[in-house]
């Protein structure tokens, strides 16, 4: 009985032992996430440029938000948060299914190096990249004159510029997902698709792809949230050719002092990516990612 | 058994009258086929004809190269040497998608993310088969295997390991292969469903008359199912014959030592006898072929002596142990002897009934061979 009485006891230790554990995480994402969500979307339900959480509640702003264009700026970002996520992923996965395959020294060098730019602050790497794109004496344009004396054009401050940006910053957010989905791909089934007659893209879509898509939604979503929520990329890289919602977020608290249209935009671009990101994450089992 | 021939005479064998009567083109032949990993050779120069509708084994202990072999015959892995014809034609090259073979793994590599019936038929999608025809064979391939048609729409992680096999066997007939490859499938389950199984690949061979290629690493297992056996050991085939044959005329000691528990001597021959040194014993006016070599005698061909029995040669000693078998047990002998030469004296395994009067553990008995009952080998 007694050493019944004491396995019980350890049993409700542990239960309690999650909730503690979970508390410091919880506080913090209390007071600094639910919290301000809940200001914002109050605020984007006041009139327009007040200040007050009293000021009776409209939704005047989102009417705003269509009338006056606020769409324009919305397009631009969800066009380049797909068309980074695809390009990211695309390009990932022939690198991944190589370093997926464990164990070589080769493969841990090259994610050591895709790795280390991320330590670096991104607005400096930006800025980098806009020196390396500059025209005439920039280090590309610059060095293809001084080598083959040939004058290229340049393609920063344009749309695509903003687009190179984005891939370069959010590609190991793509790639590391990817390889531990691609590690879950069992060896022993691609050997057998192929031994039952199946091509390389029969083995892709039938074996590959299925085992590996935990990591590739993880990845995709990670890419496809951050380069919707980016900033820098567009004004670094983008100059005037492109204004992406963030920026316009960005004017309306400070330049215009509207809060409450600036957030009503905010909200705009938290339903969208909820829109997202919840469905896609119902269909990832993470245990099985994680081998628990 | 004991109408079989003595030590280095080789008589009509039912090997040669199998290989007289089957004149037309081997399934699958191999020519000094050769696999190096870094330094080291996991397949050694390989010949090997296997025939159109045999089960043909290959046994080997792990390590011995075996699956490296049979993933070169399903085309997952390239020779770095030599040729292996299918049917005549060379078929190094040719991918394991474009070869007509299918192979059951060891591990059943069974796609986990499908139903049963998407896994069976999963041959038939690659090459375009609509999804009822596919279903269709499916069904009847459950069927084939003896598991229910209400299968088919169960995801295959829910099956059991047995089902689990059945749905790799079904899924490897599916693509109405010319040649089967079985990758030891029957390592990881309980003795009694490896033994039903083995029974039903062994009928499935029967009823479909298609050519099997079995990997295992149990020669019990060999021996039930096989038509041929070939015996390998570090990457080169030591001997190739059909499973009795293999058991009676052993041409080495390991091939003798892998079939169990068996006596293997030291044999010199000498002036009108040929003798084993380790048992003190003789065999006058016999001979062997070499001068010298290792006499190989299975455990059942040593028989109990009674009192005043008489036999070719004698083995006194005392029982030291004993292993029932059923109706027979296996005894295990220190032969008599005196001083330092006791000590070198290996022990000798005999096969007695296994009655209420046969002597156990710590009784005295002699076991008497014949010349004829053992085996030369060289090496």
């Amino acid at each position: 009985m007694a050493s019944q009485d004491h396995s019980n006891d350890r049993s409700q230790d542990r239960s309690r032992a999650g909730p503690i554990a979970m508390a410091p995480v919880a506080a913090l994402l209390v007071v600094g996430f639910l919290v301000p969500l809940v200001l914002v979307a109050w605020l984007s339900l006041m009139p327009e440029r007040t200040f007050g959480l009293d000021a009776g509640l409209t939704g005047a702003n989102y009417v705003t938000a269509v009338r006056d264009g606020y769409v324009v700026p919305l397009g631009w970002s969800l066009a380049f948060a797909a068309a980074t996520t695809a390009i990211c992923l695309l390009v990932s996965w022939p690198m991944a299914k190589v370093l997926a395959r464990r164990g070589s020294a080769f493969a841990l060098t090259v994610t050591i190096l895709v790795a280390l730019p991320i330590f670096v602050s991104e607005s400096v790497r930006l800025f980098g990249t806009s020196l390396f794109l500059m025209p005439r004496g920039g280090i590309l344009a610059g060095s293809v004159n001084a080598l083959f004396g040939i004058q290229i054009g340049s393609i920063l401050y344009t749309k695509t510029a903003t687009l190179v940006g984005l891939v370069y910053v959010y590609l190991p957010f793509a790639l590391f997902p990817m390889i531990l989905g691609l590690a879950q791909v069992p060896r022993d089934q691609v050997d057998a698709a192929r031994d039952l007659g199946a091509s390389g893209w029969q083995v892709l879509r039938e074996v590959e792809l299925p085992n590996a898509m935990p990591g590739l939604l993880i990845g995709g979503l990670l890419v496809f949230v951050l380069a919707f929520g980016a900033n820098t990329e567009a004004n670094v890289l983008g100059g005037q050719s492109v204004a992406v919602i963030t920026k316009s977020i960005d004017q309306r608290f400070s330049y215009a002092q509207d809060w409450p249209l600036g957030s009503a935009l905010t909200i705009l671009v938290a339903a969208i990516t909820a829109a997202v990101v919840f469905p896609v994450l119902a269909r990832i089992d993470l245990d099985r990612l994680l081998r628990r | 058994m004991s109408d079989r021939s003595g030590p280095g005479v080789a008589p009509a064998t039912s090997a040669s009258a199998a290989r007289t009567a089957d004149g037309g083109e081997p399934a699958l032949s191999l020519v000094g086929v050769t696999r190096v990993f870094g330094g080291s050779r996991a397949v050694d120069a390989v010949d090997l004809e296997i025939r159109e509708g045999e089960f043909f084994t290959i046994v080997g202990p792990s390590g011995s190269g075996k699956s490296t072999l049979l993933r070169m015959l399903a085309g997952l892995d390239r020779p770095s040497a030599g040729d292996i014809l299918l049917r005549g034609r060379r078929v190094n090259d040719v991918p394991a998608n474009a070869r007509p073979t299918a192979m059951v793994f060891q591990s059943l590599a069974l796609f986990d993310h499908m139903s049963v019936g998407d896994n069976i038929a999963f041959a038939l999608k690659m090459r375009g088969v609509a999804r009822l025809e596919r279903m269709e064979r499916a069904r009847a391939l459950l069927d084939v295997v003896h598991l229910p048609a209400a299968y088919i729409d169960k995801p295959v992680t829910q099956c059991s390991g047995g089902e689990r096999q059945r749905v790799a066997l079904a899924r490897a007939l599916a693509s109405d292969p010319e040649i089967l490859f079985f990758d030891e499938p029957l390592s990881a389950i309980d003795n009694r469903l490896r033994k039903l199984l083995q029974v039903e690949i062994k009928e499935l061979h029967r009823r479909t008359g298609k050519t099997f290629v079995y990997i295992t690493h149990a020669l019990e297992e060999a021996m039930v199912m096989s038509d041929r056996v070939a015996l390998m050991r570090a990457g080169r085939i030591v001997q190739v014959a059909p499973p009795l044959e293999i058991y009676d005329r052993p041409t080495s000691r390991f091939v003798a030592e892998f079939m169990g528990e068996v006596n293997v001597w030291r044999a010199v021959r000498e002036a009108g006898a040929v003798t084993l040194p380790e048992l003190g014993l003789a065999f006058p006016s016999e001979t062997i072929p070499a001068p010298e070599g290792f006499l190989v005698a299975r455990p059942e061909k040593l028989a109990l002596l009674r009192e005043g029995g008489a036999a070719p040669a004698t083995i006194a000693g005392t029982i030291v142990d004993e292993f029932v078998l059923g109706s027979r047990k296996q005894i295990h002998l220190r032969p008599d002897g005196a001083g330092e030469s006791a000590r070198e004296r290996p022990t000798v395994f005999g096969e007695i009934p296994a009655d209420a009067a046969a002597p156990g553990p710590g009784a005295r008995v002699r076991l008497g061979l014949a010349f004829a009952d053992c085996r030369f080998v060289t090496e």
